[in-house]
């Protein structure tokens, strides 16, 4: 472990201060424009630099550049820039209130959300600073020719906006974070939009502005089979509201497998079920392997989210003399003519009741 | 805190400190954390916490004053319409909007049915629910607050408190119920605590199946609920445009109980003699999470460091259960001592540490180079508990070397080690680049080191008596059988086969995966991925796997109405040689002084066997999802999903196929009528077989003495699912009307085949054998059906009624219903019942 | 099954429902068998909801012989004999429809007193407004005869003015360029008749501004920006646009857009 931190440490030291020192255009990469929302990462750097990007002092004409110095911007929203259209690269923006002209119904919706409060606090602020248009991209052609599809960045199925520019426009603040792998994710290589799961324009959702009621639903509009799993007579309880698929999985990308949040099934179980973590004195191989090799994760038919009723799933691996090995079957059962506690009831765990490992002394059988 | 007063004190300490070094904190997100999600059954969304789905409609001028053609996704899904929000009050510098509702749940019919009942344990009485915004538009600051009451057992308060872009403070408190039995009959008192004590009418070891059964039989039925009561507080503050910290913490305590085992040695093949119980077990106990870290994010890199933490702590180390059977040998004559209790070690107290630090930056072809490296530990020190709790001996008496004197058993001194020392520390590095030389191309290339290194070893060895191993079952094995104790030493036991050691389980992950995409045109796209997998594993059966995987996606917009894609992938595992028993050293036939017995040690197992989570496997996966746009602002869903496994075993797992597809229709046609309906489908095929021994021989060979051809048998577990579900939200004038159906059928199958009647423990019972168990059964039907009439602007009346069906077999509790407790087999869980609930309720809503 | 059968009448309920909710889908087919019906709904209707509409059909014939007396002040070939009055030939035949559907649900501003088309439109049946509607669009505009010049004259930087700020709007104080909604060419929305995904046209009823009376569109654009025009969808989106013209950008747009002749281009 301490030999972990000091390696993390160094790494950390070594990139941050390449970060800090390093000169600006090696930063940019390319001699392209950053087209991007994001500060240049060299610190030495002005943001007000962004400034190029946002609407100039003619488009504003008699509004100008002042704002209210009294009011500051958060640093979430004041540095924003016009979202990059490659389709139109020679349109001007036009501001909010040219947008809220015809879209009065729009700009009510979105009143709701924390997006709009943020930039209506930067946009006062500074007169200069893009809203709608932070997102959508500069206005003047979609305004001249407002059913031309592609002149504004539409988030939408009818919108002709390339879905690598509407992933971009939001990117453009949001990178990093829980986005941070979005780039290789199969969302992505699916051709799916932020927009597939996400509608900022309305507070629709309880939570990250859903493009449904709630997290759920959303992903259950394409995972429908996975939705179906928890018709199922055990399953997590997210029909009772009580969790989200976001809980286990990050939509956006992940380094591991199944989009999980952390590095392991394992590690993800634990997050709840953090008993289950141990290490256990005696240790139950196919668990520390991954829960998933008896549970599915999301409904069973069976007890517990169990992928075979209990004996036979612990008779697809053990076969061990004396007792696991006998083929089971209806008589066995408490209306039968020979019950046995190895098929009836809890089965295997009547006995072996700490299948997750056991930390007692006695325990190796997973007995106590 | 009763969990800060341990020796581990001083490391959560530690990370506190790193996490106040480490600025700040985010709160929760989709990439770190749990507890996104707050509601409950009467509102899974969440967003309706004040009286519940289908009150906030959707505004009725709709989304825009331009079209009236819904807003679809890319994908070309309909967005849910814009709620019809409250519109915000003026209250000096701030504006606020919001509700609250007080209302009575009324509850009939088998309200207590754990299938009815399992994550809300519904209760008739008094629910409560609200929700406010407050917004202070000239700086951003936002106060945002959710509730919803249903019970004790199911409950949130979320609060976050912020300013747009500045900060973002969440605060939250929920209780969470788990009803894990609702026909519970107990023959033990004490239920929750860690002594459970037989009921007043039973001796400890001394009654008789008759009486044990009488008291089962007069116990009500009682439920057993486990409640996890959480509290949380985190924070999300950016400090520039460029750094962002985040940190959580949360306490989260379990308490209540569930059913779970206790092992007095088989009863099957003893009439009359041994013990298996079903006990209610207790759960108490506590966990801390923590994360917190920061981001920092430019146009050319980007960096995030983060922390995580868990503690979680137990009540007690031990839990206790007295036993109403004696135990006796199968020596007839002989009389072995009582055995009253048995034990259960809680799980251990533990400690995780997780360091995370991503870094990427761009380069050239538009690419972006990551890297990824995490280490962290699990590790647990708990003091171990004796390995017996009896007093005087145990064991069989005048057979020599069968009889124990508890007192160098029931103490710690009996222990190699008192506590358990044990870690598992993990460490994983991840390296990728992406590059997009044109519009339509991106390569990708990524290898990942994963590795888990078990640290700590504990012997199960007793310093008092020099002897190995460990009284198996509470004693019970060693007080039925001779020679069966679990207890090995150089004297009468020198051929006792017993475990001796734990078994560490480090695994080592190799990954390297390349793949490209192209975009053909503007309406097609494919993309490729090779990846393999290299995992070496200890102690395991293989000792490296090699995974293989190709995966091909495939998406189609070549229509303006169809939205189709297409994912295959191939996998196939090979790996080294299929070792049978690489368990040899856990046990004492490893010990210098063992002594092979007359017939020789026993197979450990049949040697064809092929465990699926590490054995040979050959996958094919498939799934195409279609999305159709359709007029009238309709859509329709249609998928179909494959998952098809050969496991190269002939003793195993053998085949698992899975089929399944679904088809969802939406429509809003108008802004006062939200409505789908869907139907699902699926099924699965799980195949396995096994051999039953016929004798206690060396040979592990299938075919052998020890496993004749004769005792084969195989099995098919065999499931299909119907699904269906409707819901309909409609506003009639001022009045929404919101109906829900929710169905599922579902049979399990389990068949079964045997060469001959030597599969079987009882051979005689062949001829009366069908061929299969009774069908499991769950068919579940719920129907909710909702008004709300709003009185005035600022008052509403909201009724609604839910109804819910299930009938449910499951062969495991057949029988059941005359009585639990059969010979020397007690039950606690009654099992699935069949139910029938009504929900109704009636909420007064106030609008602000 | 019982829950089957509850679920399908809830589905039957709601189709039904759907129907006579009405409020904006009025102009849905399934409600509305003719176009009588819709008209008779929408009377009821708290506005207008013509993002939902179809293109409306009518007997020019019929029109003709019923435009009579509307002839008095739109004149005898559509074109208004004076400026206060709109001039009705070649407008697009929606725009004109709806309009009168306006003026029959009694909603159409005019200052202190009712407006004397409301009385006149109050005994129009649907298919009166529809045959008139259609008869006047089908009026070429460029052959009618000439007719006075405008009362004021306008100015070239007035019409400079006019003309650019109908085609890039001002930005600067919130303006968009009219041209997004009435064409380039003013000759009204370039996708008027385009049906979108549910077969709606919800821009048939933008109207032609080009040669339109000055006048007339000064007191119009006067209406919408202080907010008294709000009976349709339409009206909600042109006040949101006009709540920042002032006076003199109404002035110059009005005299660009009359100045515009329908023979030209």
């Amino acid at each position: 472990m301490r030999e972990f931190v000091v390696m993390t440490f160094a790494t950390v030291g070594l990139f941050a201060a390449a970060a800090w020192y390093a000169p600006v255009d090696a930063q940019q990469g390319d001699a392209k424009p950053n087209p991007h929302n994001l500060p240049a990462t060299s610190l030495g750097d002005r943001l007000d630099d962004r400034l190029d990007d946002r609407l100039d002092d003619d488009t504003l004409g008699s509004r100008g550049r002042t704002g209210h110095p009294s009011i500051a911007a958060s640093p979430g929203f004041a540095h924003a820039s016009v979202a990059n259209n490659p389709a139109v690269r020679d349109a001007k923006p036009v501001g909010q209130a040219v947008c809220m002209a015809c879209h009065t119904l729009e700009s009510k919706s979105f009143a709701h959300t924390t997006h709009a409060l943020g930039m209506n606090v930067a946009l006062a602020a500074s007169p200069t600073t893009p809203t709608c248009e932070a997102c959508h991209g500069p206005g003047a052609a979609h305004a001249k020719n407002p059913t031309a599809r592609g002149l504004i960045i539409a988030f939408t199925h009818d919108g002709g906006t390339p879905v690598e520019t509407q992933t971009a426009s939001c990117l453009a603040c949001h990178a990093g974070g829980a986005r941070d792998q979005w780039l290789g994710s199969v969302h992505r290589r699916n051709q799916l939009s932020c927009s597939d799961c996400h509608n900022p324009m309305a507070q629709s959702s309880a939570e990250g502005l859903q493009a449904k009621r709630s997290i759920n639903e959303t992903c259950a509009t394409c995972h429908q089979d996975i939705r179906q799993q928890f018709n199922r007579r055990s399953h997590m309880p997210l029909p009772e509201g009580q969790m989200a698929c976001v809980d286990c999985h990050n939509p956006h990308g992940s380094i591991n497998a199944v989009l999980l949040k952390t590095d392991t099934v394992n590690e993800t179980c634990y997050q709840c079920h953090a008993e289950k973590r141990g290490p256990f004195l005696f240790e139950h191989a196919p668990v520390r392997e991954s829960c998933l090799s008896c549970h599915t994760p999301h409904g069973s038919n069976q007890h517990a989210l169990l992928v075979a009723p209990i004996p036979m799933l612990c008779q697809q691996c053990h076969s061990h003399v004396r007792h696991p090995n006998d083929m089971p079957n209806e008589q066995q059962l408490a209306s039968g003519l020979a019950p046995d506690e190895r098929v009836m009831g809890r089965g295997c765990l009547t006995c072996h009741a700490q299948i997750h490992g056991s930390n007692h002394p006695a325990g190796p059988r997973l007995h106590k | 805190m009763r969990m800060l007063q341990r020796s581990q004190a001083s490391r959560l300490t530690l990370c506190m400190v790193l996490l106040l070094i480490a600025p700040f904190a985010r709160a929760q997100d989709s990439g770190l954390g749990i507890d996104l999600q707050f509601g409950n059954a009467l509102d899974p969304s969440g967003l309706e916490p004040s009286s519940g789905i289908g009150t906030l409609g959707c505004d009725p001028d709709g989304a825009s004053w331009l079209t009236s053609v819904r807003k679809r996704t890319p994908t070309g899904f309909l967005y849910a319409c814009p709620p019809d929000h409250p519109e915000f009050l003026l209250g000096g510098e701030w504006q606020y909007r919001g509700a609250f509702s007080v209302g009575y749940l009324g509850l009939s019919g088998d309200q207590d049915n754990m299938l009815f009942s399992r994550y809300s344990n519904w209760d008739d009485g008094l629910y409560l629910g609200g929700s406010f915004r407050y917004e202070k538009p000239s700086d951003g600051s936002y106060f945002d607050v959710r509730a919803s009451r249903i019970n004790d057992d199911d409950q949130y308060l979320r609060a976050l408190y912020g300013r747009a872009g500045k900060y973002r403070i969440q605060a939250f408190v929920r209780s969470q119920s788990n009803v894990t039995s609702s026909n519970a009959r107990s023959i033990w008192e004490g239920i929750g605590s860690n002594n459970l004590t037989l009921n007043g009418a039973l001796t400890p070891a001394s009654s008789t199946s008759a009486q044990v059964a009488a008291v089962s039989a007069s116990q009500p039925e009682q439920s057993l609920v486990v409640v996890r009561d959480k509290q949380g507080l985190g924070i999300n503050y950016f400090i520039s445009p460029r750094w962002v910290a985040f940190g959580n913490i949360s306490h989260e305590s379990r308490a209540g109980a569930r059913p779970f085992g206790g092992p007095f040695f088989f009863n099957y093949p003893f009439a009359d003699n041994g013990g298996a119980y079903e006990i209610p077990r207790p759960i108490d106990d506590s966990t801390v999470n923590l994360n917190g870290g920061a981001r920092w994010t430019g146009s050319a890199w980007r960096m995030e460091f983060a922390y995580s933490g868990s503690f979680f702590r137990h009540a007690n180390g031990t839990f206790d259960y007295q036993v109403p059977f004696a135990v006796r040998p199968v020596v007839p004559g002989l009389v072995s001592p009582l055995l009253t209790s048995g034990q259960f070690a809680y799980e251990p107290e533990n400690d995780y540490h997780h360091l995370r630090v991503n870094l990427t930056r761009k380069i050239a072809l538009n690419g972006e180079f990551s890297l990824a490296a995490s280490g962290g530990e699990l590790s647990q020190n708990d003091q171990l508990a004796p390995p017996m709790t009896c007093t005087g001996q145990f064991g069989i008496p005048v057979i020599p070397g069968n009889l124990y004197d508890c007192a160098n058993w029931n103490t710690s001194a009996a222990l190699s080690r008192a506590r358990a020392d044990l870690a598992i520390k993990t460490s994983m590095l991840d390296a990728r680049v992406v590059l997009q030389p044109g519009r339509d191309v991106t390569w990708r290339a990524s290898a990942k080191y994963d590795r888990q290194d078990y640290q700590g070893d504990y012997d199960a060895f007793n310093p008092l008596t020099g002897q190995w191993g460990y009284p198996a079952e509470n004693g019970a094995q060693g007080s039925v059988v001779p020679f069966e104790s679990g207890i090995w030493d150089p004297g009468p036991g020198a051929s006792n086969i017993t475990r001796i050691r734990n078994l560490p389980l480090d695994r080592e992950l190799l990954q390297f995966t390349l793949s490209a995409d192209v975009r053909l045109n503007t309406s097609n796209s494919l993309g490729t991925t090779y990846s393999f997998d290299r995992t070496k594993r200890g102690n395991r059966e293989v000792a490296t796997t090699n995974d293989h995987s190709l995966k091909l996606t495939w998406h189609n917009r070549t229509f303006d109405w169809l939205t189709f894609r297409a994912n295959y992938t191939y996998l196939r595992r090979t790996g080294s040689e299929y070792e049978f028993n690489p368990y040899e050293y856990t046990f004492s036939t490893s010990l210098p002084g063992f002594v092979i017995p007359p017939n020789g040690v026993p197979a450990h197992t049949v040697s064809a066997m092929r465990k699926y989570d590490v054995g040979g496997r050959t996958q094919h996966k498939a799934d195409l999802m279609a999305t159709f746009v359709l007029p009238s602002d309709m859509t329709f869903y249609a998928s179909v999903r494959g998952d098809w496994n050969d496991y190269s075993a002939v003793i195993g797992r053998r085949g698992y196929d899975a089929l399944g597809g679904s088809l969802q229709w939406e429509w809003q046609p108008t802004t006062a009528t939200v409505a789908s309906v869907w139907y699902g489908f699926d099924r699965s095929s799980l195949d396995l077989a096994n051999v039953n021994d016929a004798a206690l021989t060396p040979d592990p060979v299938l075919g052998g003495a020890t496993y004749p051809e004769a005792n084969r048998w195989w099995s098919r577990d065999r499931q299909r699912n119907h699904y269906a579900g409707l819901t309909l939200n409609q506003t009639v004038g001022r009045i929404k009307l919101d109906a829900n159906w929710n169905w599922s059928s579902s049979r399990g199958r389990t068949s079964y085949s045997f060469n001959s009647p030597g599969a079987l423990t009882t051979p005689a019972l062949a001829a009366l054998l069908t061929g299969q168990f009774p069908d499991m059964l769950y068919r579940a039907h719920a129907v909710s059906l909702g008004v709300a009439i709003p009185v005035n602007r600022s008052f509403s009346v909201r009724v609604f009624d839910r109804y819910e069906r299930g009938r449910v077999s499951d062969w495991h509790y057949l029988g059941f219903e005359n009585g639990q407790v059969l010979d020397h087999r007690v039950d606690t869980d009654g099992g699935p019942t069949d139910y029938s609930a009504n929900l109704i309720g009636l909420a007064f809503e106030v609008k602000l | 099954m019982r829950s089957v059968a509850c679920a399908a009448l809830c589905l039957a309920a709601g189709h039904a429902g759907a129907q006579s909710a009405g409020q904006t889908s009025a102009l849905d087919e399934s409600s509305a068998g003719t176009n009588t019906q819709v008209a008779a709904a929408l009377l009821h209707a708290p506005y207008s909801d013509l993002r939902a509409i179809r293109p409306i059909a009518g007997d020019a014939e019929a029109g003709r012989r019923k435009s009579e007396s509307c002839a008095g002040c739109h004149g005898e070939h559509g074109i208004a004999i004076v400026q206060e009055f709109p001039s009705l030939a070649g407008q697009h035949a929606d725009f004109t429809y709806w309009q009168l559907v306006e003026y029959k649900r009694d909603a159409m501003p005019g200052g202190q007193m009712t407006p004397p088309m409301t009385p006149l439109a109050a005994d129009l049946s649907d298919a009166d407004m529809r045959d008139l509607a259609v008869y006047y669009a089908g009026l070429d505009p460029a052959a009618a005869p000439a007719t006075e010049a405008a009362a004021r004259p306008a100015t070239a930087e007035q019409l400079q003015r006019g003309e650019l700020l109908y085609l890039s709007g001002d930005p600067g104080r919130g303006i968009p360029p009219c041209q997004g909604c009435h064409g380039s060419d003013a000759r009204g929305h370039r996708d008027a008749l385009r049906r979108d995904r549910n077969g709606r046209t919800p821009y048939a009823a933008y109207p032609a501004l080009r040669g339109q009376q000055a006048a007339y569109l000064r007191l119009k654009l006067a209406e919408y920006r202080d907010g008294k025009q709000q009976d349709s969808t339409t009206d909600f989106v042109m006040s949101g646009v006009a709540v920042a013209l002032d006076d003199a950008s109404i002035q110059d747009l009005s005299a660009w857009l009359a100045s515009l002749s329908w023979a030209a281009n």
